[in-house]
């Protein structure tokens, strides 16, 4: 029983098999053992993680000191703390953040309530269902940049199917809120046209994916428990919310965690579907701030900062989850 | 703990909602009334869904003068075939589709193996930092590609790695959000499960690949499909560690065909159902995959 | 057991040594810098002919491509010391932004293809060779070049790229619309206020369904208006005498500019779309749909354009091509399109082949087949004096529009372009303060903001620069 794992820590230490049987007579402690197990299981994906994303992560928290030069090879020059001063109090910042933070409230509930309708509907014990649950996953097929181009063209103003009805400005064109209420503070806090329809595609091209995860959810619902509660009388309604709800929950909470992280990560419909951000910086979410700051503006510092900013942001998020929504979740055990 | 709550009130709404649905329990009539409803629900929502597509394969037969008409068309009369020709033959798309299939499978293989054992690890054994360590591996979702990208190139570039697969591929070979989806189905996995393989005399390992990642196939299987779309989504990365068409992937070839098609919408269109007609296909296949996985997981018994 | 236990090894011996080769380092050569002066000779000295180098296009799509292609061709058969390998960069922000990277991680192109506006920016990557180091070098005869684009290149009176593509911006109008409103087809608008006129005249007679003008919203139009009405755009000589610190387009031009756009817009004369993504043509798809009647854009679309009205998809157009109906003033359109950069990092012997290679795009008879395939200007005297490219203009006269305008303006500081360092940040302020403008702010109100936002932009970057 003990040979592959021994085998595994030899093969870990980056000695050639054939050095185990020495290695084998040492007694580990089954703590010891279990311990150096668990390092050595993670260290493929710490290994890449380290390289790719924690050093460069690491080295934006360097760069943000400093005020760079547009191009490499050039001095660089130490601001201390100024850059992020003056970065995160920008209202172009504020903006951009609010966006993003607007732009995850609407795609993420959205995205999970679909996703359970559609998998609870297509869960039914009918003949044919299969094809639905196709159907209903077929998006999952569709890239973002599949969605973006049917989406961007079908919503274009000069051969988009509403070309005809579409006033000045446009769909995407159109910084104004979606819908109209004069109360400023609240206006303000209103998607604009443009960012809801980038929302709208975004959900579609989602959908497969949520509906997938529902569906994998419910089926780790034991049929057994709705049987009983069908048995005992329970309404499809009823079903739903006391059996099927509690026990999907460590989906749902999943989906939230990770389709929030997802959404404040959001880039290449805004890259693909809008004029850079526009109009008017509605849809100038912060992932796609901070590579504007770094392709265009060409500052690294400047999109170092953003990019911490954004870091911390959905840690914070994160974290508020694991904290409020956690509690509620019901893992089977 | 504080999940009780949730459960109890749920068996007593059950009880209490029991008597009146079986008071109205109705008929054999009204059952295929609501059989019937329940199909058209379907229908209505599967339309909505599949209608972006379908739309898209009709604007791919059609003309452009058709598309761009003040008068939308649902229904090719005279479809255009030859529009999905000229996708293929203008937009390279073969290339494209092969390189984006090799890059996509790289990555997948790659986070299958990274997530399982990095997931496993975190359910199933105890060492010290493990809570922090799952903190780190979180956090790696936090940290969005687009920002590490300067200083990623230059790491590949002192590999040697500038236009090639691995450049393309090794990066994403690990994924925070497959460790915690693996983490959290193996922590579903029932307690007695462990102890019986435990006192089967299973280690670690045989645990793992005997119990744990059958058990888990429909996670993993759902995982297979996200890496998979997560890597076929790419565009931006591609784009800057690539040269040329020799090693571009389909998201780039789909960009470059809208950029060169702008007055023929429709081969746009044509070029975007080749784009994921292959996922179509694949998916189809996985579906069964996926249902039998799931089934297999749930008579667990 | 024993199998399982040599796969697992084996399996994650690969894994681990996968990784583990990640983190070794490879030493990579950073490319040596030379002097700064340009070897002509280096080309005769190599070793190994042809020299191979790599040319960044930087976006050029459909007649464009197929043209560049074909004359690249042309070049590497005709001769055995060059081989050029064409690389199309898909846009002109994408080629600037992956020399970028190239600058630190080595991989870069010999020659490469920067937009009109990367002229600032190329300099301060301090990784070009300036063409007039060559020029000196090998005394090459500039004076056949159009004065006006070799001044547009030319910075503290050194030419930084070899020219090769210029195009400008021209007035594209439907004739059969204007017919069928009551216009004459062959008199299209040459002020802003008879733009307006005929807009107006276009929606009335229910000719065009969206509206008269389809209006890019390209802050290259504030900038070639402003040259139109002998306007600087920043001060400091344009930026040629040293780095400019400020706009100066706030100015009486400016506002009769963006009183303009307001008015097309308000009163519903245009329609808008965006010079960036996917709704960046949808102008000129507008006049061809006959929702618009008439939109200016850059003259080089015009290969491309005559190909696709070839092609019998449109025909309730007829294009007619004028000049850029422009403000008051006398000015001239500005030099736009792309230029092409010889990379000092490369060897000795590949800046020379690049040098060739650019030598040859910039020849009378490249020019000549290049301006006839694209509807780029022909930027040789004597290549615009040839015979096929004078029947061609006969022939067709849409394609002489450019070249025309071009001549047609004054040579002052002016018309010769602004020169800004974020160009793109400048260019980004300005198109946000016209869609403020749109929501309701006042012309006058937009244009001072987008003069201070302008000028933090600037600012920004020179602080970045200089310090």
């Amino acid at each position: 029983m003990s040979t592959p794992v021994d085998a595994v820590v030899a093969a870990g230490s980056g000695e050639p098999p054939t050095a185990a049987p020495p290695l084998r007579r040492r007694r580990f402690s089954r703590g010891v053992r279990e311990a150096g197990l668990g390092y050595l299981l993670l260290l493929p994906a710490f290994l890449i993680f380290s390289v790719f994303i924690f050093y460069p992560f690491f080295r934006n928290f360097y760069l943000g000191f400093f005020s760079t030069p547009p191009f490499p090879g050039q001095p660089k020059n130490y601001v201390a703390l100024d850059q992020y001063k003056d970065v995160l109090t920008s209202s172009e910042f504020l903006d951009s953040l609010k966006v993003t933070v607007i732009f995850a409230v609407i795609t993420v509930p959205v995205g999970i309530a679909l996703g359970i309708l559609l998998a609870v509907l297509a869960h039914q014990k009918l003949k044919g269902v299969g094809i639905y649950r196709a159907f209903f996953s077929s998006t999952v097929a569709t890239s973002i940049a599949v969605a973006s181009v049917i989406f961007g063209t079908l919503l274009s103003p000069q051969v988009g199917l509403l070309h005809g009805i579409q006033t000045e400005p446009s769909i995407l064109q159109n910084p104004d809120p979606i819908i109209n209420i004069s109360l400023p503070v609240i206006r303000s806090f209103i998607p604009s046209v443009a960012l809801t329809a980038v929302a709208v595609t975004t959900i579609w091209q989602n959908l497969g994916l949520s509906f997938i995860l529902m569906s994998a959810g419910l089926q780790a619902v034991p049929d057994e428990l709705q049987e009983a509660a069908e048995i005992d009388g329970a309404g499809p309604w009823t079903r739903f919310w006391s059996v099927t709800l509690p026990l999907l929950s460590p989906t749902i909470f999943f989906a939230f965690v990770v389709g929030s992280i997802f959404a404040f990560q959001t880039f290449g419909q805004i890259d693909l579907l809008t004029p850079r951000g526009g109009p008017l910086k509605t849809t100038n979410v912060l992932t796609y701030y901070i590579y504007d700051q770094l392709q265009f503006s060409k500052n690294d510092g400047k999109a170092a900062v953003l990019a911490i900013a954004l870091f911390g942001v959905t840690l914070l998020l994160t974290l508020i989850q694991f904290q409020f929504l956690e509690r509620r979740v019901s893992y089977e055990r | 703990m504080s999940v009780e709550p949730i459960t109890l009130r749920g068996t007593e709404l059950s009880g209490k909602a029991g008597t009146e649905v079986e008071a109205a329990r109705p008929g054999k009539r009204g059952r295929r009334l609501r059989i019937f409803g329940r199909y058209v629900a379907l229908s209505v929502l599967a339309f909505i869904v599949l209608f972006p597509i379908y739309i898209t394969i009709v604007n791919s037969l059609l003309q452009p003068s058709q598309i761009a008409a003040k008068s939308p068309t649902f229904f090719p009369t005279s479809p255009q075939w030859h529009t999905y020709s000229d996708a293929w033959s203008s937009g390279h798309l073969g290339a494209y589709l092969r390189n984006s299939f090799i890059q996509t499978g790289l990555i997948v293989a790659g986070q299958l193996v990274t997530s399982i054992l990095a997931g496993y690890a975190f359910a199933f054994l105890r060492f010290p930092f493990k809570r922090t360590l799952f903190v780190v591996f979180l956090a790696t979702l936090m940290v969005p590609f687009e920002i590490t990208i300067i200083t990623n190139l230059q790491t590949i570039n002192t590999l040697g790695w500038y236009d090639s697969f691995a450049a393309l591929a090794v990066p994403f070979l690990a994924t925070g959000f497959g460790a915690f989806l693996l983490r959290q189905t193996f922590l579903q996995l029932p307690q007695d499960l462990q102890d019986a393989a435990k006192l089967d005399g299973y280690g670690h390992l045989r645990f793992l690949t005997r119990v744990a990642v059958p058990l888990a196939r429909p996670t993993i299987a759902a995982l297979a499909v996200f890496s998979f779309l997560s890597a076929w989504n790419q565009y931006l990365w591609p784009l800057l560690v690539t040269k040329d068409d020799r090693l571009r992937t389909v998201q780039i070839g789909l960009k470059q065909l809208r950029a060169t098609n702008i007055d023929q919408v429709n081969i746009t269109f044509a070029g975007t159902v080749i784009a994921f007609i292959p996922l179509v296909i694949l998916l189809l296949i996985f579906q069964k995959q996926l249902v039998r996985g799931l089934t297999a997981g749930a008579v667990k018994g | 057991m024993s199998r399982f236990v040599k796969r697992s090894t084996a399996a994650f011996a690969a894994v681990v040594l996968a990784v583990v080769g990640l983190a070794i380092p490879v030493a990579g050569a950073a490319p040596a810098q030379s002097s700064g002066k340009c070897p002509v000779n280096a080309l005769k000295n190599a070793k190994n002919k042809p020299v191979d180098i790599t040319y960044w296009q930087g976006g050029l799509q459909r007649a464009n491509e197929e043209a560049i292609l074909r004359l690249t061709d042309q070049f590497n058969s005709s001769q055995n010391d060059v081989h050029v390998t064409v690389v199309n960069q898909t846009t002109y922000a994408d080629t600037l932004n992956k020399f970028r990277a190239g600058l630190s991680s080595g991989d870069l192109p010999d020659l490469v293809q920067i937009e009109d506006t990367g002229l600032q920016q190329m300099i301060d990557t301090q990784a070009v060779l300036p063409a007039q180091a060559c020029v000196d070098a090998e005394k090459y005869d500039l004076s056949d070049n159009l004065k006006r684009v070799v001044d547009y290149y030319s910075v503290k009176g050194k030419l930084w790229p070899v020219p090769f593509n210029v195009s400008n911006p021209v007035l594209y109008y439907n004739k059969k619309a204007f017919q069928s409103a009551g216009l004459d087809p062959n008199n299209p608008p040459k002020t802003l206020d008879e733009v307006k006129a005929a807009a107006q005249k276009l929606k009335d007679s229910g000719t065009v369904s969206q509206a008269g003008f389809g209006m890019k919203l390209d802050p290259w139009y504030l900038e070639q208006w402003s040259a139109l009405g002998g306007k600087a755009y920043v001060n400091n000589g344009n930026g040629r005498k040293s780095r400019a610190t400020s706009t100066t387009f706030d100015n009486a031009t400016g506002k009769e500019i963006f009183t303009f756009l307001d008015t097309m817009v308000k009163q519903g004369l245009a329609r808008t779309n965006p010079a960036d993504g996917s709704s960046a043509f949808d102008n000129l798809l507008g006049v061809g749909n006959g929702n618009f009647g008439m939109t200016i854009d850059t003259s080089a679309a015009l290969g491309t354009i005559q190909q696709v009205l070839a092609s019998g998809q449109y025909p309730d157009v007829e294009l007619g091509v004028a000049p850029m109906p422009g403000p008051k003033g006398k000015g001239g359109v500005l030099v736009g399109g792309g230029a092409n950069y010889i990379v000092k990092k490369s060897s000795p012997e590949k800046q020379a082949a690049a040098w060739q290679y650019a030598k040859f795009l910039n020849d009378p008879q490249t020019q000549a087949d290049w301006s006839i395939a694209t509807g780029y200007v022909p930027i040789r005297q004597s290549a615009a004096n040839m015979p096929q490219v004078q029947q061609y203009w006969t022939a067709n006269p849409g394609f002489k529009v450019a070249y025309d305008q071009l001549l047609a303006g004054v040579a002052n500081t002016a018309t010769a372009g602004p020169v800004i360092g974020d160009y793109q940040g400048v260019r980004d302020v300005v198109l946000d303060s016209e869609q403020q403008m749109f929501n309701g702010m006042s012309p006058s109100a937009a244009l001072k903001l987008a003069k201070q936002n302008a000028n933090g932009k600037i600012e920004e970057y020179n602080s970045r620069v200089s310090g």
